[in-house]
């Protein structure tokens, strides 16, 4: 299945942007993250924890499925496939376990916004999940530097099922179609 | 005028490089010490 010019630019278009937008928007709740955690004014850090909230569920949720669901159009759109090669395979492989764990971390993010609308006074109960907020978001932003990363430099290596693919089209494709 | 392809498949299968296998590695790594630290209670108390 091949996607006309048109569909795979705009397609493409969406996947760049919601991948770039996803990485924004985790470095800006990484700021808040960090504020949240070691900021002295009380209303600063509910502030935050409410910001939060908000920028999780509005931006990076969406952004994080649109750059998904868009990977995966763009892939099999085109003749990059989905399986075919290590690098786009490594991709969806990753891009499916940052969005899982990214939906898990909503539960604790919507408990501190929670509290934070309710009072200034976090206890000491909550600052490991305060803490686990900066962690992980720092990790999610080194994993998305790692997902670009990939799609720019696209490392060589056609997997097995890629190999017996390009095979079946050269088996009956002419002889003068030296670009696969 | 084209012609088509009717060799025999003589090559076997490429194997798999260097890079995806430490890339693997260090991946399983990390997703294991993500649930070990999980299970460990180091970071989600209370999810």
């Amino acid at each position: 299945m091949t996607m006309t010019p048109g569909l795979r630019k705009f397609a493409l278009t969406a996947h760049v942007t919601s991948s770039i937008g996803w990485f924004g928007a985790v470095a800006a709740f990484l700021a808040l993250a960090i504020s949240g955690l070691t900021s002295q004014d009380a209303q600063m850090v509910r502030a935050a924890y409410l910001a939060m909230e908000l920028t999780t569920r509005f931006v990076i949720v969406p952004l994080a499925l649109v750059s998904l669901l868009s990977g995966v159009v763009s892939s099999l759109g085109t003749t990059w496939g989905l399986f075919r090669y290590y690098w786009v395979l490594l991709k969806l492989l990753i891009t499916i376990f940052a969005t899982i764990i990214l939906l898990v971390h909503t539960q604790p993010i919507d408990l501190l916004a929670g509290v934070a609308a309710k009072t200034a006074v976090f206890g000491a109960d909550l600052r490991q999940m305060r803490i686990l907020m900066v962690v992980a978001s720092g990790a999610a932003l080194v994993v998305l530097l790692v997902l670009t990363a990939l799609s720019v430099y696209e490392p060589r290596g056609v997997t097995p099922y890629g190999w017996r693919k390009q095979h079946q089209q050269r088996k009956v494709s002419p002889v003068v179609d030296a670009e696969t | 005028m084209s012609q088509t392809h009717e060799k025999p498949d003589r090559r076997s299968t490429p194997s798999t490089p260097r890079w995806v296998i430490v890339f693997g590695i260090i991946a399983l790594v990390l997703a294991l010490l993500f649930v070990i630290s999980h299970f460990a209670g180091v970071g989600m108390s209370g999810h």
